[in-house]
């Protein structure tokens, strides 16, 4: 494409008070002889926005410059259709509300900011969808519990044909197996009837297509064509879908392992699930009954975290009981009582019928004549307790996800890889456990890499559902432990956001966080050594390998954020509108003084998701800081190619910063991994820092988060002591 | 705060007879609810005094140990000052609760401590009058507690002599209310809607 760019300058604000315009003006037309430049006092208002598009169809501009706001507002006024591109230069949020006005310093800060984005579009385009053949708009759910069944009615309500595959031979999983289930609705105090008959007719009403007694043999494609084989009493179906939810749901955690609660041992120690069995057969005869809490959950010996439902169901239990004989003697042995929310309510209900909650650990369990005797330490009391004759004693046995169950994949392919290159600091590699739930033909493993515990979660911050394997979501318990309630929110979520996907798949568009955008990675594949390091690094497993071991990207799995340009030592990955020449560009377009000018240069690497818009918020809360950084966003710090350091270092930077998402076990990095792999990457750079005569101190990594704004100022200033100390960078005046 | 340590033996066993007793009281049923969150203890003014914070006391009623219930002096320590009954996270009246076992305790001869005798005869008097008279609540309060208290007490006659001279210390009885035979139909209503309502 031809670029005819058109730049606006919008004065509004105050920026036509606080900079020379005329000045900036002539670094458009003079310098970068952009062939239209012009200047609004209210570019975003009616008359500024009539002049651009007179422009546009008068003088047949393409490519608009806007020079004014930040690019994160008024992204609808500023939009003039997908074949325009629109470049934004922030010379409000980061030139003149967080510098000094009428400064020689300001000036030529926005006059760099104004040459970096004129010299982004020499190797900018527009992107051009990646739409892919014969894409479906199925969803697929796998699981046909409680969370299947909602998902799969729900996608179906909204218009989706809905495939739904269950490996028994009937529907409703573990919630179809009870008596009656907890309250869903106010005053969350009564027990309600299993909703699972009916939840099964509205799915079968809706016409969802349902395989039972089936499992998935094999997931091959990315979303909008996922190739799906079902395997159903030994023959195979394939379908094509366009996003899958997992709803496989949990297991009781194995009771086998609970010998020192008596199971196995007595026969009246059983668990909720053969309780719940017992009582929906009608045989449920005992009138003393204790339930033993977090037997299994919330022990180091056994699963570390709390299972989130046992409680109340233990609660709805003990109410069958009371229901059956209100003179019934129930007890309830509890570390603390887990009664989330509006369940606070079924707790006192159940308190209110006598229920007796004893907050103690049990130190034995001993049997005589069929009649239970457990001895605990009652904890509110500080003494030992005892209490004898019960009928029963039913274990809250906790749950394990379904895809916690099979062996942990070991890498053994990228043990010889790392053999081959020991020198590369290893990423830490989400385990992927092979549960034969999915079968993923993906590079990266057959399964969903796991969150903690073998939860295969993705963001549970940001984004809960999205796992990391675009366009499957998983939802439910196999997810993460929780009560029903939860489980029915998460099974529409998970249906809504694989619908999302579906769309967006259509229109050749990413999912979030980058939702809306089109571009995609190209690969020169002329150039490619066949390192692996794409495939390996990219966190949502979005490239495969082919049959003569080359990279084999799967463009509807990718979410654009660049980590594989990162992490290509060659160099052969881009984006239409993202590149690693790009980004050099502007490198080389910021104007560095020489060195008896004493103004130093800060380069600043900023992650779009949260390192940006925190600098921004610095700018709106009027935070000065210091003059001499030039702030260029990154998608990640994950598609950081250290090139661009190196260029800048050789420009004559004094220090490079690289602003990325907190990462860790809280992290916050919204592609999974990306801050942390630039530091990775960073850690190597060193060397050839020091090749160059340089202090490797100029570089350093650092992590913000949207509400880190008002540190930016002492962060920054701080770096630049730091660098004042070490003295101007050598490389100065070489250019 | 530290809570006292209480007088446990060192094994427990669940009674709920006692319990059950005491759940049926006028507002006995209020203890079922407690969550043992331990608020109550720390906004009691003289839990420090208490034998057993509030909790503990409804934990011990809940274990079944009547005598360490009726035996200790938690209830008539309180002093219905009503913080921990606004406090309650689970709403429960504490200070009614306190209430009704000072009453239980005195329906059921657990009258140890100089608190149960002082309430005795302040309700035998104003039951009797209408209103209060407090030489006759003192009188009445040492004759309750036995002719050895009464000769104990002979060392303040000083005080009371010198409150008599003050006018602090009626010498004579004040005028029942007009219309007792009202007020007693009226205590005896009351009497009987709150046995129905502990029963039901």
């Amino acid at each position: 494409m031809e670029k005819k760019i058109g730049v606006y300058i919008c004065t509004g604000c105050g920026i036509g008070d606080a900079l020379d315009i005329d000045a900036l003006s002539k670094v458009a037309s003079k310098e970068y002889k952009a062939d239209i430049c012009k200047t609004d006092a209210f570019l975003c208002g009616k008359n500024g926005i009539e002049l651009i598009k007179a422009d546009i169809e008068g003088e047949g501009v393409n490519t608009v410059v806007v020079v004014g706001c930040s690019s994160r507002i008024n992204t609808d006024v500023f939009n003039f259709g997908s074949d325009k591109i629109v470049e934004r230069v922030n010379l409000r949020e980061q030139v003149i509300w967080c510098h000094t006005n009428d400064d020689e310093d300001t000036q030529m800060l926005a006059e760099d900011y104004v040459r970096m984005s004129l010299a982004k579009l020499k190797n900018l385009n527009i992107p051009e969808p990646f739409i892919g053949e014969n894409l479906s708009s199925t969803v697929l759910v796998v699981g046909g519990g409680f969370t299947g069944l909602t998902a799969a009615l729900e996608s179906a309500k909204a218009g989706y044909k809905t495939v739904l595959v269950e490996k028994e031979d009937t529907l409703g999983g573990y919630v179809g197996k009870m008596y009656k289930q907890i309250p869903t609705k106010p005053p969350f105090t009564d027990l309600e009837e299993n909703s699972i008959p009916a939840l099964i007719k509205a799915v079968e009403d809706a016409g969802v297509k349902v395989y039972t007694s089936a499992g998935i043999a094999k997931t091959d494609g990315g979303p909008g064509m996922f190739d799906v084989t079902i395997a159903q009493n030994g023959s195979e179906t394939e379908e094509r879908v366009g996003a899958i939810v997992l709803a496989a749901g949990a297991k009781p955690y194995d009771p086998e392992k609970l010998g020192h609660l008596g199971f196995g041992k007595y026969e009246n120690v059983i668990t909720q699930l053969m309780f719940e069995e017992m009582v929906a057969a009608g045989k449920m005869e005992a009138n003393k009954v204790a339930f033993i809490q977090c037997a299994g959950s919330r022990d180091q010996e056994h699963l570390p975290y709390c299972s989130a439902a046992c409680c109340i169901e233990s609660i709805k239990q003990a109410l069958y009981v009371k229901e059956k004989n209100a003179e019934a003697n129930v007890y309830v042995y509890y570390k603390d009582i887990r009664s989330n929310g509006q369940y606070e309510h079924f707790y006192k209900r159940a308190q209110q019928e006598g229920v007796i909650f004893v907050k103690g650990d049990i130190t034995d369990i001993s049997e005589s004549d069929g009649q239970l005797t457990i001895e605990a330490d009652d904890h509110t009391m500080g003494t030992k307790s005892e209490a004898d004759e019960f009928d029963l004693v039913v274990l809250a046995n906790g749950m394990v996800p379904s895809a916690a169950l099979g062996e942990l994949i070991e890498e053994e392919a990228a043990e010889a890889e790392a053999a081959a290159a020991a020198d590369e600091p290893k990423v830490t590699v989400p385990p992927i456990i092979k549960s034969n739930l999915l079968n993923l033909e993906y590079r990266q493993g057959p399964e969903l890499p796991s969150l903690k515990y073998g939860f295969p979660d993705s963001h549970y911050i940001c984004f809960p559902y999205e796992t990391r394997r675009t366009g499957i979501y998983a939802a439910g318990v196999v997810r993460a432990p929780m009560d029903m309630l939860s489980a029915m929110e998460d099974a529409t979520g998970a249906a809504l956001k694989a619908i999302q996907c579906i769309e967006s798949t259509m229109k050749g568009e990413a999912v979030h966080p980058r939702s809306g955008d089109m571009s995609f990675p190209e690969f020169n594949m002329n150039r490619c050594t066949q390192c692996k390091r794409c495939t390996e690094e990219c966190p949502f497993g979005a490239i495969n390998e082919d049959a003569k071991a080359n990279p084999l990207p799967n463009p509807t799995r990718c979410r654009r954020c660049g980590t594989c340009m990162g992490a290509c030592p060659e160099r052969i990955i881009s984006f239409k509108n993202y590149s690693v020449p790009m980004i050099g560009n502007m490198v080389k377009a910021i104007e560095v003084p020489e060195e008896d000018e004493e103004k130093p240069r800060i380069l600043i690497f900023a992650c779009e998701n949260d390192a940006i818009p925190a600098l921004d918020m610095a700018g709106i809360n009027r935070l000065q800081y210091n003059p001499w950084v030039r702030i260029i966003p990154v998608r990640c710090l994950g598609s950081l190619n250290l090139v661009w350091v190196n260029d800048a270092m050789a420009k004559g930077f004094d220090g490079v910063l690289l602003m990325g998402c907190k990462h860790g076990d809280d992290y916050q990095c919204h592609f999974m991994k990306g801050s942390e792999l630039a530091e990775i990457r960073l850690s190597k750079i060193s060397e050839t820092l020091n090749r160059l005569g340089l202090e490797s101190e100029r570089v350093r990594a650092t992590t913000v988060n949207i509400m880190d704004y008002d540190k930016i100022p002492a962060m920054l200033d701080d770096f630049a002591a730091e660098l004042e100390e070490l003295g101007p960078n050598p490389m100065k005046d070489f250019q | 705060m530290i809570e006292q340590t209480n007088k446990l033996p060192e094994k427990v066993k669940y009674d709920l007879t006692f319990a059950r007793e005491i759940y049926s009281l006028e507002n006995g049923a209020y203890i079922k609810q407690c969550m043992q969150c331990g608020m109550c203890a720390v906004s009691c003014s003289t839990c420090d005094i208490m034998d057993y914070s509030p909790r503990k006391l409804f934990n011990l009623i809940k274990l079944g140990k009547k005598d360490e219930v009726m035996q200790a002096n938690t209830f008539w320590y309180c002093t219905s000052c009503c913080t921990c009954k606004a406090r309650c996270p689970r709403g429960i009246p504490l200070v009614d609760v306190m209430h009704d076992l000072k009453k239980y305790a005195l329906d059921n001869g657990y009258c140890n401590y100089p608190q149960a005798a002082f309430y005795k005869a302040f309700w035998a008097e104003v039951a009797s009058r209408g209103r209060s008279f407090e030489s006759g609540i003192t009188a009445r309060y040492f004759l309750i507690q036995g002719l050895d208290e009464v000769i104990k007490y002979m060392d303040m006659k000083d005080v009371g002599i010198d409150m008599l001279k003050h006018n602090r210390l009626p010498f004579l009885p004040p005028k029942k209310v007009k219309d007792l035979g009202n007020l007693k139909k009226i205590i005896r209503k009351a009497q009987e809607l709150a046995q129905r309502e502990a029963r039901s």
